[in-house]
């Protein structure tokens, strides 16, 4: 009996080391960052992991996650979609509790499928809702607005707020985000203005050498558009503007936040009556005193600008994360998740951000619009959709 | 509708132009050694660089620099790559083009970063004129003019300079001109050296059609000019130039005539076009002549 009872109690306080010493490791908050820190997706991804580094300091501040400052390990997928698999399988080794990948459904796909499987909560601010429940799984979110829903407020705030009656839709096939953009608001825009209200619609390629057929087209509308909806993004959205303005097409051009920032804004460096929609003003005339104030800090940590609001995405990913582990007083990512399926108008950098089980990316969050006068940029106001095309 | 239909003229003849400077560049290096070079796009590239660098400087400089920097790369890169691969197997030749162009796109990546930069080059020129009560794009006169003097350039320097017989010559039978006197790294230093001058026009103009710079700059041109020098016959200069121009010129009518529904399937059409060519001409529109037994 006694040498049963010790080869029990030797068991149980093997397996009772083996837990503690593997608890010890898998306790701490890790945040992973399978991010393109190179290649030609890197400016896309820059400034949303600027802001993740930048909500890291913030929260580790305020005394970090359970208790413990958060850790942050990084791997680069070299703008190669397929690495981000490799990168998750890496930081998750490391110890990664959450990660966050680049911002796009293409890119950030691979990765997040390894993560579900590992039980490790998946962030991204890709602005497709296959980033969620529905495409990945129940572990990833989205900390964008939908696309879909973007292309509807602005139909809704060109239509209400501007007056515009003739809108033509001008969309860059290239990629999903602008085809949802553009089919959002080609069908937003019918129902407050009326088929007649969308003199045409027309497409053109990212990688275009040129776009005058689709520009001869617009200046030989029988009726002028008022707005064109440009969907694309840089290099062909800069320079289809630039084409369209010396062609003599002075509509206004609205778009969504693929073309955010003003680093393009030397192709066209007089424009006037353009519109995009975005997540904040960097310009420091947000709505928002607190976008404002991170734009402040951003500045001050980086020594520079930021170029572009995706700073505020990447910084409300790891705002999210250590929010649902410390209410969850877990860094399991199903019972993160639980948690951050419970978030109802959660006050984060980017705005009141609602998920539930089923929807892990937000359609009605005000989004900022920022317009364009004389090459000087400016904020609009602050905008919610109502209405706004399934998905 | 009159005025449409000359703007879409004007549309297709203006980046007609443009793809035919970009295939006689490539056609001028194929001509001479049957090298398909597809680091044309980062001629192009560096080009469009050194406006960027000059451009607030003046538009001169901004050309000059453009022209100096083409120039300059493609001579480094003759020298460096494609004269020791010299004689070799054209496969060789294409892989090792392949090479230089990434490895020149990937360098510049590393060097300035991946974003495009905005360029307001020429802005003088980002308006309109009326002709005949048809308001058309000043840029697009411009290249049209440049365009056909360039080409008509290029012919006479062909036709007429004791360098360009050479090299017309060594682009019918490189080993027979060798034979009969001619210098070869003269001849292809300076193939080169045009080539890398075509560039620079074409960048400039394509940069103050786009107003943007980036390091992938150039790639869509060349490929789908690639596509015209085949057509127009491979190792033909007219031939280049007149396939380049066909396919710009096809492009955008193409965009202009298709119903809405097809306009996406726009490529198909285009390579179709190019296939049914092909079936018809293998040795292009305007085939080389002594090229047939060797390619």
């Amino acid at each position: 009996m006694t040498r049963r009872a010790l080869l029990t109690a030797a068991c149980v306080a093997t397996a009772l080391s083996v837990v503690s010493s593997s608890a010890g490791a898998q306790d701490k908050p890790v945040f992973g960052l399978v991010m393109s820190f190179s290649g030609w997706f890197q400016p896309i991804d820059a400034d949303t992991i600027a802001g993740a580094k930048l909500a890291v300091d913030d929260i580790n501040a305020a005394g970090g996650v359970l208790g413990q400052p958060i850790e942050t390990v990084e791997f680069d997928n070299k703008s190669e979609p397929q690495l981000g698999a490799d990168g998750a399988i890496d930081v998750i080794d490391k110890g990664a509790k959450a990660i966050l990948f680049p911002s796009d459904f293409d890119f950030g796909a691979p990765g997040a499928f390894v993560a579900q499987q590992k039980n490790v909560v998946a962030f991204s601010a890709a602005s497709d809702p296959k980033f969620g429940v529905q495409g990945i799984g129940p572990l990833a979110y989205s900390v964008s607005n939908a696309g879909q829903a973007q292309g509807a407020l602005m139909a809704e705030w060109a239509y209400n707020r501007k007056g515009w009656k003739k809108a033509y839709v001008l969309l860059d096939n290239t990629i999903s985000y602008t085809k949802s953009l553009c089919g959002s608001f080609a069908e937003r825009w019918k129902e407050i203005a009326g088929a007649d209200g969308l003199l045409g619609q027309d497409t053109f390629l990212n990688g275009d050498a040129s776009i005058a057929a689709q520009v001869t087209r617009i200046t030989g509308l029988a009726q002028k558009p008022d707005l064109v909806f440009l969907c694309s993004y840089a290099p062909g959205g800069p320079s289809a503007i630039r084409q369209m303005r010396a062609a003599g097409i002075e509509a206004a051009v609205l778009t969504g936040e693929s073309m955010d920032g003003d680093y393009w804004i030397g192709s066209v460096p007089g424009l006037s009556n353009f519109y995009v929609v975005n997540y904040g003003s960097k310009y420091g005339d947000d709505p928002d005193p607190d976008v404002n104030a991170f734009f402040e800090r951003f500045e001050k940590k980086y020594g520079k600008k930021a170029d572009v609001s995706y700073g505020l995405r990447g910084y409300s990913a790891v705002q999210a994360w250590a929010r649902a582990a410390n209410k969850a007083g877990s860094l399991d990512g199903d019972k993160v998740a639980a948690v951050l399926n419970t978030f109802d108008k959660e006050p984060l950098v980017l705005g009141p951000t609602t998920w539930t089980a089923d929807r892990h990316i937000e359609a009605t969050r005000p989004m900022a619009i920022i317009g364009v006068q004389n090459g000087k940029f400016a904020a609009e106001g602050r905008f919610s959709v109502e209405k706004f095309p399934q998905f | 509708m009159i005025g449409q239909a000359v703007q879409v003229l004007v549309d297709a003849v203006s980046v007609g132009g443009l793809y035919a400077l970009t295939a006689l560049g490539i056609g001028l290096i194929f001509g001479v050694m049957r090298l398909i070079n597809f680091a044309h796009a980062q001629l192009i590239m560096i080009a469009g660089y050194a406006v960027l660098l000059f451009f607030a400087q003046s538009a001169v400089l901004a050309v000059l620099g453009a022209v100096a920097g083409a120039v300059l790369l493609a001579l480094v890169v003759e020298r460096m790559a494609f004269r020791p691969l010299r004689g070799a197997d054209p496969a060789t030749l294409l892989i090792a083009s392949f090479a230089v162009s990434f490895l020149i796109e990937k360098m510049m990546i590393m060097l300035v970063g991946s974003r495009p930069k905005g360029v307001d080059f020429l802005p003088m020129l980002a308006g309109q004129v009326e002709i005949a009560g048809v308001r058309l794009q000043l840029l697009q006169l411009v290249t049209i003019l440049v365009s056909v003097v360039l080409l008509v350039a290029t012919t006479w320097f062909l036709k007429s300079t004791r360098l360009g017989l050479e090299m017309r010559a060594a682009a019918e039978n490189f080993r027979m001109a060798e034979v009969l006197g001619i210098r070869a790294n003269r001849v292809i230093a300076s193939a080169f050296a045009i080539s890398g001058l075509l560039a620079a026009a074409v960048a400039c103009l394509f940069v103050a059609q786009t107003g943007l710079v980036q390091p992938r700059m150039g790639l869509q041109l060349v490929i789908i000019a690639f596509v015209g020098t085949v057509i127009g016959g491979l190792g033909s200069l007219p031939g280049a130039a007149f396939g380049g121009f066909l396919v710009g010129v096809a492009t955008i009518l193409l965009e202009a005539l298709l119903p809405p529904e097809l306009r996406v399937f726009r490529e198909a059409f285009l390579f179709v076009g190019v296939a049914v060519v092909l079936i018809f001409r293998p040795q292009g529109l305007i085939p080389a002549r002594g090229l047939a037994g060797r390619i």
